[in-house]
């Protein structure tokens, strides 16, 4: 008899992280500090042992405080702190390629579309600017599942969000995520 | 592990990160304090030398049938703010005239505060009962809360400019906003004033 461990074949993940977020390029020069407040659901109904297709929900609040600077435009100045704020919420399409299913220690690459909120608010003294866009984002993600027992595994992931520029908001709205979690199997 | 305590687990795992997630903002009431400067970029700053300022600072205006009358700052808080407005002044280059000497500009303070009132409030024409004895529904609640923030504004202005209505044109105007609090304190106000001359070095003469 040979006893061994391997994952069952999984009808569907469910994959709960806590995601930290980087920006890059103009929401990187808003908010120069990472995000600490974020966190992902990943749904995948698998239609095979190595693709995986459903959807991805996310949450990432970038803060920070400015130090008290004084902001100049032609020939009006205005001094004081700034408290800056971006929220970002995906909600995408996703599908995933696992590249050694049935193993304990389970890479995947995948790819999300769909639409990302994005709100961003600039508070000074007593008034607060708010500008919005619903960013139309591709999501390129690679990930490792390990498995803890049949049913879970430990899970990390590098996701890149790139929202397209829309709304209030003309330039691209971009970040990368390190996410770690549990996925469910049932 | 009991189940009672599995099944509030996740619940109050949930409620202790969104709590901890909640992003900071302004702690203290100076951090909301702005001060605002801008200038007639057209003007030439390094031709004046002289300039006049009053010896009380304005808060109030009031005009009753025509009669307008002036209600001014207390001394124990203008004589201060003057004299840190021609402190600063002076660092620039400028002396200080009496009106009656021809000054170059005119320096004009002025305070002013302004209370803001959020009020909500919420009834039903049911509280008290539904007819014929169906119960009871919540009772109105009215809330008003308000807050109320102070301005310290200086204007330079030139009295020898040609205008087609008599109007002395503002070359430089400098705004100071912030939070008022129950505190007799002018720190902020002092501090506001260093910053709207640290900000406006093209006001420095010759």
């Amino acid at each position: 008899m040979v006893f061994g461990l391997t994952s069952i074949n999984a009808q569907s993940k469910t994959s709960l992280t806590y995601a930290v977020g980087f920006g890059t390029g103009d929401l990187g020069e808003f908010i120069s500090q990472p995000s600490f407040r974020g966190a992902n659901v990943d749904f995948r109904q698998m239609a095979n042992d190595k693709m995986g297709i459903g959807f991805s929900l996310g949450w990432n609040v970038f803060y920070e405080e400015k130090s008290r600077d004084t902001y100049t435009f032609e020939n009006q100045s205005l001094t004081g702190k700034q408290y800056r704020y971006s929220n970002h919420i995906p909600m995408l399409a996703s599908f995933d390629y696992y590249l050694t299913a049935g193993q304990k220690i389970n890479p995947f690459i995948g790819l999300g579309t769909g639409v990302m909120y994005s709100r961003r608010n600039t508070d000074m003294n007593l008034y607060t600017i708010e500008q919005d866009a619903w960013n139309f984002t591709l999501q390129p993600q690679i990930g490792i599942e390990i498995d803890n027992n049949l049913s879970s595994s430990f899970t990390v992931i590098a996701k890149y969000f790139n929202g397209f520029a829309a709304g209030d908001l003309s330039t691209d709205q971009t970040y990368f995520s390190i996410n770690v979690g549990w996925t469910f199997k049932s | 592990m009991s189940r009672l305590f599995k099944f509030l687990l996740l619940p109050s795992v949930a409620v202790l990160l969104f709590a901890g997630c909640y992003p900071g903002g302004p702690d203290f009431t100076e951090d909301l304090d702005v001060v605002y400067t801008t200038f007639d970029d057209q003007y030439d700053f390094q031709a004046a030398t002289t300039y006049a300022m009053p010896d009380k600072i304005v808060i109030d205006v009031e005009i009753d049938d025509g009669d307008t009358t002036y209600e001014y700052m207390k001394d124990i808080y203008a004589t201060p703010i003057l004299q840190k407005i021609a402190d600063n002044m002076s660092n620039l280059g400028y002396q200080k005239v009496d009106v009656s000497a021809n000054p170059d500009l005119l320096l004009m303070p002025a305070a002013m505060s302004s209370t803001t009132f959020f009020y909500s409030y919420w009834y039903c024409w049911w509280y008290g009962g539904y007819w014929g004895g169906w119960g009871w529904y919540y009772p109105p609640y009215y809330t008003v809360s308000s807050y109320t923030t102070g301005s310290m504004i200086m204007t330079l202005s030139d009295p020898h400019s040609d205008n087609p209505i008599n109007q002395s044109p503002a070359t430089w105007i400098a705004a100071m906003n912030g939070l008022l609090t129950g505190n007799n304190d002018i720190s902020r106000v002092l501090d506001g004033i260093d910053q709207a001359f640290e900000q406006s070095t093209y006001l420095k003469t010759n």
